[in-house]
């Protein structure tokens, strides 16, 4: 009964005028920058970072969270159409999308990757609104240890799940941990690493930085080898999937769903993993596996509502627990500290209706992503055809406006820029940046949390181990820790002595 | 096969781990239960440079990292190096030649490396896309962008 309730209330948030328009606006985008390769929607969501800075929170958020779905669904066109993925939850969609088009089956894929999409992310919403509130209730149990613990719990996953280098990765987290001390210490206000630039001492600007790793450093990377952008020439004809396609198909969307929900609520799970999960589960249970790769429907359906699912509960950790899960879910918790509001537990508690609106506007936006995606294709496939250079001076004078209005000073591009040339770098390297963000918006809180919990404890590092709740994250750390090397000497040592 | 990117990696981490090190325990470090300003920068810094340094030696060994992330080649490089020496001079005068002349200099400098040579396409989409994009968020939008030597149109 409460959850109906909710859900009404934050329809009454989600349905007024200017958040329909800022949903419509935030989905549009968000598929734009899906299909467009070359663009993804962490560079989107950090661009578009100052244009909200006029608007309230929960309209804010409504926007840049439609940036996010819409982009899974954006995603599959180009897989499907060009075998090229618009997003990397899109790139499974390849395997059989591109080869459905070949056959001239390109319209059925489209079709069932949007019906995918949209049952997969509504069954996401639904269970999300059932889930979130019980395990905010659970977060406010929470004290300063426990949210240290689970905040390095949170990191850990991104590094250890996220699919890249193990010690890339924690690298990337010890420097990401390095940047967060820039500025004012939070406890003790002394100056750390300013160089004594009075700029610096509010610290590194997360959407300076956030617009020169994903946006500056794409433009730069891409300036190297300019691409030569395919077209798709063909016809599309029949976008709707059949009746075959449906019974082929059906228990691989709720297979995928499921699977992209669980996965998604997983700091570092997300849409890719998620995405990739539920194919191998497809192919494994299909009847003709040999089908797979070579234009199988499942092929599509079920990396498709993966995908999409995992987008949807990708925001529980952020709007029940505070963590950010992702590089799109971390720079829409930097747009709800722009706009005052700390995510965490406390979230449904202080704003509920920021909470249920968010809610209820994914329903809406997803609603508006399947009536308008099939409709719009043509004007998505002409998109394509826009020369890349026209994006890249655009994507340059965007982050430049951006970056100036942060602080109306030339400071911050400068910040953009050094930034932009560190994400170049760290891409030839082979670092990955997912973790460097999140520990960079995360540190400063762990940093503060811990401190907390020393002073009430008077110093002794046992609060840490006493606390049951923190006890069982730092011991999960632990396992996570020590799951690769166990691992490895497992395979060394056991495959060994069965030779 | 010794790996040259993780070797020059490597050494630029710890040669900043380094830096942070000296610079963390010049704010008074403190102890593990009651840590000073320098104790967490101290932390990150010291794990900076351990894992660099296991890096270094996986990479001097030619045993490559795990093959989830891919390397990119350096391609054209001085495409995007073009594009870093133009945006900071573009960070250096354009709080003195306002936004739109700038602005209008660093498109036609992305458009020509990107290979737009059709001057009429130059000028047209950079004085277009600077003039359009100065009323849009300048004008309509609130954002203060400077106007510079154009403040007389003002």
């Amino acid at each position: 009964m409460d959850f109906l309730i909710n859900i009404a209330g934050g329809f009454a948030v989600a349905f007024t005028p200017w958040n329909l328009v800022y949903a419509f606006a935030g989905v549009m985008m968000g598929t734009a920058v899906g299909v467009l390769p070359g663009l993804g929607s962490p560079a989107a969501v950090a661009l578009l970072l100052p244009v909200t800075y006029g608007m309230d929170a929960t309209s804010a958020v409504i926007m840049v969270s439609g940036i996010f779905y819409g982009s899974q669904y954006g995603g599959s066109t180009t897989s499907i159409l060009l075998n090229i993925p618009g997003e990397p939850g899109s790139v499974v969609t390849c395997l059989d999308g591109y080869q459905m088009a070949r056959q001239g089956r390109a319209g059925r894929a489209l079709g069932m990757a949007a019906m995918g999409s949209f049952i997969g992310a509504t069954i996401s919403i639904l269970l999300m609104s059932m889930v979130a509130p019980g395990l905010a209730d659970f977060a406010l149990m929470f004290g300063p240890a426990e949210y240290s613990a689970l905040m390095l719990l949170g990191l850990l996953m991104a590094v250890y799940i996220g699919g890249d280098s193990i010690l890339k990765g924690l690298l990337m987290m010890a420097l990401g941990f390095i940047l967060a001390m820039v500025g004012l210490d939070p406890v003790f206000g002394a100056p750390r690493f300013t160089f004594g630039l009075t700029r610096l001492l509010d610290g590194i600007d997360f959407v300076a930085a956030g617009m020169g790793l994903f946006g500056i450093a794409e433009v730069l990377c891409n300036l190297e080898a300019p691409e030569v952008r395919e077209v798709y020439k063909a016809s599309l004809k029949g976008l709707l999937p059949t009746l075959k396609d449906w019974q082929r198909s059906w228990a691989a969307v709720l297979r995928g769903s499921g699977i992209g929900f669980f996965i998604g609520m997983i700091p570092g799970g997300g849409a890719t993993i998620s995405s990739f999960v539920a194919y191998a589960v497809e192919k494994r249970s299909s009847r003709h596996p040999e089908e797979f790769g070579k234009g199988a429907i499942e092929g599509v359906a079920a990396p498709e509502s993966a995908n999409n699912a995992a987008a949807q509960s990708s925001f529980i950790p952020l709007l029940t627990l505070g963590i950010p899960g992702n590089l799109t879910i971390a720079m829409i918790f930097v747009a709800l500290m722009i706009h005052g509001i700390q995510p965490g537990p406390m979230l449904l508690v202080e704003h509920p209706k920021l909470f249920w609106g968010v809610i209820a506007s994914m329903y809406i936006g997803n609603i508006m992503l399947l009536a308008l995606n099939l409709p719009l294709i043509g004007i998505w496939v002409r998109l394509l055809k826009v020369p890349y250079h026209y994006m890249a001076v655009t994507i340059i004078i965007i982050c430049i406006i951006g970056a100036y209005s942060i602080r109306n000073s030339a400071f911050d591009i400068g910040v953009m820029m050094v930034f932009g040339i560190g994400g170049y770098l760290l891409r030839k390297g082979g670092f990955p940046a997912a973790p460097l963000v999140l520990t960079m918006i995360l540190a400063e809180i762990l940093e503060r949390s811990a401190q907390q919990a020393l002073k009430v404890s008077g110093g002794d590092l046992w609060i840490f181990i006493e606390k049951p709740i923190s006890a069982i994250l730092l011991a999960i750390c632990v396992l996570v820790i020590l799951l690769p090397l166990v691992k490895w000497a497992w395979k060394r040592f056991f495959v060994i002595q069965q030779r | 096969m010794q790996n040259r990117g993780d070797i020059i990696g490597s050494a630029v981490l710890i040669f900043i781990g380094i830096g942070v090190v000296i610079g963390s325990i010049r704010l008074h470090v403190g102890t593990l239960s009651m840590p000073q300003p320098g104790f967490f920068p101290l932390v990150g810094g010291l794990l900076l440079i351990g894992l660099s340094l296991i890096l270094l030696v996986q990479g001097w060994l030619g045993r490559g990292t795990a093959p989830g992330q891919p390397r990119e080649a350096f391609g054209e490089w001085h495409r995007p190096l073009i594009l870093v020496v133009s945006l900071s001079i573009y960070t250096a005068v354009l709080e003195a030649f306002g936004y739109v002349l700038p602005t209008i200099a660093i498109a036609i400098v992305i458009l020509r490396v990107l290979g737009v040579t059709s001057w009429k396409a130059l000028i047209l989409t950079s004085v277009g896309l600077s003039v359009g994009t100065y009323y849009l968020f300048g004008r309509i939008m609130g954002i203060e962008l400077p106007a510079g030597v154009l403040s007389f149109l003002a």
